[in-house]
């Protein structure tokens, strides 16, 4: 029976060049429940569908903030996500006290690309098992970057990470030219919880299971739950 | 006064009786080298020292000066020392007090800008470009902190320049206590003494500073320096002049001398040097 | 693949009983497939180039910078996994600010590839990690005044950790045709190192980048350039600004006669100089 050799830890690489593991921890986000980034000039909307272990139980958080002008929404294994929003509140906070100034995207996206880089060239640790999709403000405008376990972090117009993705990609792409250039935020939203209905199979869209997060200009990075997101369902 | 290097910044045993190391039972400085103590000495005063610097806010920037002196004790050791620092695009940090000290604050700046400049664009549109205020507020944390482990940079700095992207002057100061404030005119050393009052004439507030042009604000510079020249025997002829201008960006000029001095009175001082009285 | 199935390629440190490290080898083949990447010397600095294939296109159009600064004075890009080169860089600044720190002038170029290189060098040493998956290229000009020597440098930098200078240096997927055309142009008349300008050497090198790309043409993609030289930057390494950027692209679009106006075929062949 054939067997791959090369894929029991992230310190071996293939005869071509490949790193399994981190590949297989790529793959943990497509097991998690999908969320979209997307941006025009002004703001950046997160939308993320939340899933729940069974009927009785809470859902599981989708959306972290983690300063007044920057928060992320996860695909993945949810704890990993939490360790790795801790890290983002530090530099943060380190930023906003040593500098009085607001962590610029760019340099968070960097020290996230190292962070995560680390665990796959040493043997101890597996990689992160989880997608980011960051969205904040700072001194360059909006913008959304996406992180991945590999270590590679990247700034897009739009995103889409987790179960079922791709539908919400396509959206994103088609339609790009039109969010783009959006005005106002609820519009945006619009678009945002359009691509994520694209991805649906057996679920539907309600006020339990649907969290949006919004950043721009003139809005700090706030969170939508329950009541506040009806109107855009 | 009393020349010794070791008495400076301390109570003159003339006025206020010697003092009683009972009290503290604390080694001075000279016994403490000699003999073995449990406890640890960092800086307790300035080597080798720069005087006062000067700044001055108006319309549009900054005016900033300081000489380019570095006095060993009463004896006038360098000349030509630079002690206004440029960083980044819009910011000069100028800094009195302890020479080497500020030899290590220019190393950390230069640092400071080379972290900035990491993976930040510097040729598109948008730059992440370091400001005068996240460079005020770094130095001030680590005045502080330095104050805080008692191991304290013998400085007091000002940090002048414009915001690049509102185009606002900007002029703080902080020194080795940590204590930090602004103003529209600042002063350091001697300076807080005898130049202030002459640059408050000109702005006394905000509102004041905002309507004054290069010019006055520059002549306010001339004349504290000038007044400095005459009255702090720290000071030197040959002093560094910057202007950080929202528009022209930082003009600095490193050979500027005192003018239109009158030196006549000098004849009639008695009481100095080898004269006889 | 002889190596496959003998179990002295599943580790990394172990040596096979021919005296190779397989290890070290498959992290070449991740390289293998890396975007193109060149690196050329001129006469008072060097150049390099990336093309960086449109993956994704939701990407934000001249972000995701592939070409990064290590010191003032070096610039540094690579082929392979990203990661690993945003790693190694980030090791290049730490030891620019030691080098700095401890002699109080900033690292020359070589000085930073001998510390480079044994850096990526001990990643082959031990089981408990694994080589870098990227070659790099870096360089830079150091000026006098700074306590360099006015003269540039280039290197590059393979997983194994043996690093070489050169005048001119491809790596990455279009390596092949990169480096032919670099010696061609290197054994030429026009490249003589007391006149090659920074600005031909842009030229040469996103004409390079262009037609390495033939073999890849249905894929969209995005140059970058960057550029350390004492007349253009002031012995600084910076990205090349718009106007000489375009005027660069224009002219490798009509040289591998991709533009519209067809007005190529100046000097489309160029001879290679027999100089030996």
């Amino acid at each position: 029976m054939f067997r791959n050799n090369y894929d029991g830890d992230t310190v071996t690489f293939s005869p071509t060049g490949r790193l399994f593991q981190v590949e297989y921890a790529m793959e943990a986000i497509k097991q998690g429940s999908i969320t979209i980034g997307l941006r025009s000039k002004k703001h950046v909307v997160l939308v993320a569908l939340k899933r729940n272990a069974d009927k009785l139980s809470s859902y599981q958080k989708k959306l972290i903030k983690c300063d007044s002008h920057l928060g992320l929404s996860l695909a993945g294994l949810a704890p990993d996500a939490r360790i790795l929003a801790n890290y983002i509140k530090q530099q943060a906070s380190y930023n906003d006290m040593v500098y009085g100034k607001k962590i610029n995207l760019n340099k968070l996206g960097e020290l996230l690309a190292l962070k995560a880089q680390k665990t796959t060239q040493t043997y101890s640790g597996r990689p992160y098992g989880v997608g980011l999709l960051l969205a904040g403000k700072d001194n360059l405008g909006v913008h959304l970057l996406e992180f991945q376990p590999t270590g590679n972090v990247i700034e897009l117009y739009g995103a889409s990470i987790g179960a079922r993705s791709q539908g919400g990609k396509t959206y994103l792409e088609n339609e790009m030219e039109n969010y783009l250039e959006v005005e106002s935020l609820d519009e945006l939203i619009n678009h945002g919880v359009n691509a994520l209905k694209q991805t649906l199979k057996d679920e539907s869209l309600d006020i339990s299971n649907l969290s949006i997060g919004v950043v721009g200009e003139d809005i700090d990075f706030t969170i939508l739950e329950g009541k506040n997101v009806e109107k855009y369902l | 006064m009393n020349h010794d290097p070791y008495s400076w910044g301390r109570p003159s045993d003339s006025m206020y009786g010697e003092y009683n190391r009972e009290i503290a039972n604390a080694p001075t400085s000279m016994e403490q080298h000699t003999s073995s103590s449990n406890f640890n000495e960092h800086t307790t005063r300035p080597i080798v020292t720069g005087t006062s610097v000067v700044a001055i806010k108006y319309k549009t920037g900054v005016v900033i000066a300081a000489d380019n002196l570095a006095s060993y004790g009463s004896l006038l050791r360098f000349q030509g020392v630079e002690r206004l620092h440029k960083v980044g695009k819009t910011t000069v940090v100028g800094i009195s007090g302890d020479i080497s000290d500020m030899q290590y604050l220019v190393k950390v700046l230069d640092q400071l800008s080379m972290d900035n400049n990491y993976d930040n664009d510097e040729y598109s549109d948008n730059v992440d470009e370091l400001q005068p205020s996240y460079i005020f507020e770094y130095l001030s944390n680590l005045m502080y902190h330095r104050r805080s482990k008692m191991n304290p940079l013998w400085n007091a700095l000002v940090v002048s320049g414009v915001d690049s992207k509102t185009g606002e002057p900007f002029l703080q100061y902080v020194n080795l206590l940590g204590v930090k404030y602004a103003s529209p005119s600042i002063a350091t050393g001697f300076g807080a003494h005898l130049a202030v009052p002459l640059l408050r004439r000109l702005a006394d507030s905000e509102e004041q500073a905002a309507e004054l042009t290069l010019e006055e604000a520059k002549k306010g510079i001339r004349d504290s320096m000038r007044v400095l020249f005459y009255r702090d025997t720290r000071s030197s002829k040959n002093y560094s002049l910057a202007i950080i201008d929202k528009d022209a960006g930082i003009t600095y000029d490193n050979n500027v001398d005192v003018e239109d001095m009158s030196w006549k009175f000098a004849k009639d001082i008695k009481g100095y040097g080898t004269q006889k009285v | 693949m002889t190596s496959v199935g003998t179990g002295y390629d599943l580790s990394n440190s172990v040596f096979s009983p021919d005296g190779r490290n397989f290890q070290v080898e498959y992290a070449s083949k991740a390289v293998e497939n890396g975007s193109t990447t060149v690196g050329l010397k001129c006469k008072d600095g060097v150049v390099f180039g990336v093309e960086k294939i449109i993956t994704n296109k939701l990407l934000v159009p001249g972000k995701n910078r592939k070409i990064q600064t290590i010191e003032r004075h070096i610039g540094c890009c690579y082929s392979g996994l990203i990661p690993d080169g945003k790693h190694l860089v980030n090791r290049g600044r730490e030891e620019a600010i030691n080098f700095k720190n401890t002699y109080g002038k900033p690292i020359s170029v070589s000085a930073m590839s001998e510390r480079l290189s044994q850096y990526v060098q001990a990643y082959t040493l031990y089981n408990s990690v694994r080589p870098f998956g990227i070659s790099t290229i870096f360089g830079g000009v150091l000026k006098n005044e700074n306590g360099g020597n006015d003269k540039p440098e280039l290197f590059m930098l393979d997983p194994n950790g043996s690093c070489w200078g050169y005048k001119g240096i491809a790596t990455g997927k279009g390596r092949q045709t990169a480096k032919a055309e670099l010696e061609k142009l290197i054994t030429s008349e026009i490249y003589d190192l007391s006149a090659f300008t920074a600005r031909q050497a842009v030229q040469e090198v996103a004409r390079i980048l262009y037609l390495a790309h033939e073999d890849n043409k249905d894929k969209d993609f995005e140059l970058e350039l960057s550029w350390c030289s004492l007349s253009e930057t002031d012995g600084l390494h910076k990205f090349v600004p718009k106007d000489i950027y375009e005027e660069a692209i224009e002219h490798a679009k009509i040289e591998v006669g991709l533009a519209d106006s067809d007005d190529s075929d100046e000097d489309e062949d160029m001879e290679p100089e027999a100089e030996e």
